[in-house]
């Protein structure tokens, strides 16, 4: 699909878009959070406010664990939504795993809050533009020699910039893919069959890294570190 | 002196009026298969070392020989002996017998004794079963269906047994729902006057199904220290010690336990299957709201038993409330014996007319008891004002006010527009908007260094334009002087030389190819001597000219 196509197609599908919206927020605001859940998931593409509302949708509906995962996935769109981000902590708290849901060594949870503080491609324009602004300070000192000090302070503090962006964006693109718990009672296994030995209890809500894949099992690791495999059934992709 | 002599004479003298003796003898005749046997044949009565030939014996191999020698003195009688050692390695468990062997000593021919050996299939169990005992620690043998109990397998090890260690544990426990720690606890025990050290793997049991049933039989391996048998193989062995660490198992027979079904008898109607000794605790927060406000219900539940057959205590008295699924958070200990569960209810009164909230009860079976008991917290009571807060209010006009929503008690209302969609940033775009600022600055580097060097160096400069220079003069040339002059340019500009002072014979001079005095030549003969010339093929001659040069390096 070429540009002028995308957008054409954007073009018709944003009044329906808009309608759907519309009509599912009435059925939330009419109590029918089910009917309007159902709504809210036709449609397409899932923006930022359609997730938020998903999620709230499902609140309503005491689907916590669901929820979260829409927060969770209106976060990846929109990290800084102060609204998607007191809702999340909100549903995560009301199930008790907003601490399990942190990694718990210090380090790991303020890197964590960083790259999940901008979108990938949030992180991809600073990365690219501190890229710019470093060769454009060098070209400077190079082609204006009076103002080398300034340009070479100026080229540090983007190289600064520079690397916190790429590292941010390596982790990103390296880090697994996440899941959620959907069910209020759930253990990991130590190994992909059902009679394993169970090594730990996972709650509705955590949020898991998938390690493996192997179809109806995911090896999958909390935040805490500790590994075990899970039904797929279990979970849900963010 | 005198005595040393007697002592030369008598060694001298011995073999002389000894009588040659042969024997062959092995360190064991019963081993496990996987280990060795030391074969030696011996000489008694003499020096000389014998030698055997070993027969094929299916089943067996031998490896050696290695010598030694021995001698001794008993009042006065003197006692020599030379020693030839096979180490004989069985390939596979039976019995089997080392034959009569042939061994010559000097000329004389000598025949063993033949060997009987047996090969077990496994290691031998040797006699430390006395040096390590198991022993099972449960609270009662007779449980209750459901009930989580303790059950301890006790390894008594006595103190002075070479116990290094423990290689693995398993146990039977077919319906118990067996499970255990993975780490030993450890301690001294005095009995009989033996002190031991005790090893504890802490584990519990779940009976699944009534009736008797049985734990164990369970095996420990343990890893004891052994001396090594038969001579050291080697210098380092000998350096080092020759001890090596052997997995010994050791197993406790069956233990019985009875599996009772809960009885009928006092059961009350709110049971849910909770087993074990439990205490309540119940909290509310806040105690004072309007109407439509939510109010937490925490009921805490703890104490020891199966947690998971604990479930949220049914509450009576809620058509006051609106009431959401309980959220439940369960933290039971390792091995699921005690441990708490944490249930949050929410409540939201429907009128100013409720003044408290329901009775919290939980009925479980207490199996020490062996009776039901119930829990209880009277109703804690609440203030409900009359009020709207956090319910939709209908003003004149028909207009919806957006409720009110608090941060921290209820989530944030419905966003009013779609937002942002998710997107992806093109790698390709991604990738050229990387490379290109340095692809760019490397650009501009190269001219500056270019724009530098045309301008400190006159003979790159004029060699760098001189083709440039001369092409835009020939073509604008019409006749010979000017085709002339066209040239000269060209060769001043690429010799960095004046160009007026170029003429055939420094083309000579300057190793320029023929063609060019030609065209010198050719010119002259126009301007002075009037002979006709065609410029156009003059023209093209230049150029070829100007072209070889250009491709001629330097």
């Amino acid at each position: 699909m070429n540009w002028k196509t995308l957008m054409v197609n954007l073009l018709i599908a944003l009044p329906v878009v808009a309608d759907d919206f519309k009509t599912a927020n009435a059925l939330y605001d009419a109590g029918r959070f089910a009917e309007a859940a159902a709504l809210y998931e036709k449609i397409t593409p899932s923006s930022a406010g359609v997730l938020f509302n998903l999620g709230n949708a499902c609140f309503r509906q005491n689907k916590l664990g669901l929820a979260i995962l829409h927060y969770e996935r209106a976060r990846r769109i929109a990290p800084r939504d102060p609204d998607i981000l007191a809702n999340l902590k909100f549903a995560q708290q009301r199930l008790g795993v907003d601490e399990v849901n942190q990694p718990s060594q210090p380090f790991r949870r303020f890197w964590t809050n960083v790259t999940a503080s901008r979108t990938q491609v949030e992180w991809s324009w600073m990365e690219i533009t501190a890229w710019w602004i470093v060769w454009l300070a060098v070209a400077g000192g190079i082609w204006l020699p009076k103002w080398r000090t300034g340009f070479l302070l100026a080229a540090a503090m983007a190289a600064c910039v520079w690397a916190v962006a790429t590292a941010a964006l390596i982790s990103r693109i390296t880090s697994p893919p996440e899941a959620i718990v959907l069910v209020s009672k759930a253990e990991a296994r130590s190994a992909p069959v059902p009679l394993a030995t169970a090594l730990f209890p996972l709650t509705e809500g955590t949020r898991v890294a998938i390690r493996e894949d192997r179809g109806e099992w995911w090896f999958i690791e909390r935040a805490d570190g500790k590994q075990g495999w899970m039904a797929r059934s279990s979970l849900e992709r963010i | 002196m005198k005595h040393w002599l007697t002592w030369v004479l008598l060694l001298a003298a011995a073999p002389v009026f000894a009588q040659v003796r042969v024997t062959a003898t092995v360190d064991r005749n019963r081993i496990g298969f996987g280990e060795s046997l030391m074969l030696t044949i011996t000489a008694h009565d003499t020096q000389t070392a014998p030698s055997v030939a070993i027969p094929k014996v299916d089943g067996l191999r031998f490896a050696g020989p290695s010598v030694s020698t021995s001698m001794s003195i008993v009042n006065g009688t003197v006692n020599q002996s030379v020693g030839l050692a096979y180490q004989v390695t069985p390939s596979r468990p039976g019995e089997f017998v080392i034959p009569s062997l042939e061994v010559t000593v000097g000329k004389q021919v000598y025949r063993t004794e033949p060997i009987p050996i047996v090969v077990e299939k496994g290691i031998p169990q040797t006699d430390g079963s006395q040096l390590v005992t198991l022993r099972v620690q449960t609270p009662s043998q007779q449980l209750y269906l459901g009930q989580t109990a303790p059950l301890n397998v006790q390894i008594f090890a006595r103190s002075d047994a070479p116990l290094k260690g423990f290689a693995g544990f398993s146990a039977e426990a077919d319906g118990l729902g067996y499970q255990y720690r993975p780490n030993l606890k450890s301690g001294t025990y005095i009995e009989g006057g033996v002190r031991y050290n005790v090893f504890v793997i802490e584990g519990a049991i779940t009976p699944e199904r009534t009736g008797k049933l049985h734990f164990g039989p369970c095996v420990v391996k343990a890893q004891l220290t052994v001396e090594r048998r038969g001579r050291p193989a080697d210098l380092f062995e000998r350096f080092f010690g020759r001890e090596e660490i052997r997995e010994v198992p050791f197993t406790m027979d069956a233990v019985p336990l009875e599996v009772l079904p809960l009885p009928e008898e006092g059961r009350p109607s709110d049971f849910s299957g909770a087993v074990g000794q439990w205490d309540l605790e119940v909290t509310a927060k806040p105690t004072q709201v309007a109407v439509g406000d939510p109010i937490t219900l925490t009921i805490k539940i703890s104490g020891t038993g199966n947690l998971h057959r604990v479930s949220a205590p049914k509450l009576a008295g809620l058509d006051e409330f609106k009431t959401y699924d309980p959220t439940t958070k369960t933290t039971p200990n390792e091995l699921n014996t005690a441990g708490e569960r944490i249930i949050q209810q929410v409540l939201v009164p429907k009128s100013a007319g409720v003044k408290q909230l329901p009775v919290v009860r939980l009925s479980y079976f207490d199996p020490i008891a062996k009776q039901y008991k119930t829990a209880s917290h009277p109703p804690i009571p609440i203030v409900v004002q009359p009020g709207a807060g956090g319910q939709a209010t209908i003003v004149s006009g028909g207009l919806r006010v957006r409720p009110e929503e608090k941060l921290g008690h209820d989530i944030v209302y419905l966003k009013g527009a779609p937002g942002p969609v998710a997107r992806v940033f093109p790698p390709s775009a991604f990738w050229l908007l990387n490379v290109a600022p340095a692809l760019a600055l490397l650009g501009a580097l190269a001219w500056k260094r270019r724009a530098d060097k045309l301008r400190a160096d006159i003979a790159y400069a004029r060699r760098n334009r001189a083709s440039r220079n001369a092409r835009k003069q020939l073509a604008t040339a019409t006749d010979c002087e000017q085709i002339q002059h066209a040239l000269q340019t060209y060769l001043g500009d690429r010799l960095n030389i004046p160009s007026s002072g170029i003429t055939a014979s420094v083309a000579d001079e300057r190793g320029l190819p023929r063609a060019v005095r030609e065209i010198f030549e050719t010119c002259d003969a126009a301007r002075f001597a009037g002979v006709a010339v065609d410029t156009a093929a003059l023209k093209q001659k230049v150029q070829q000219v100007i072209d070889e040069l250009e491709n001629t390096d330097g």
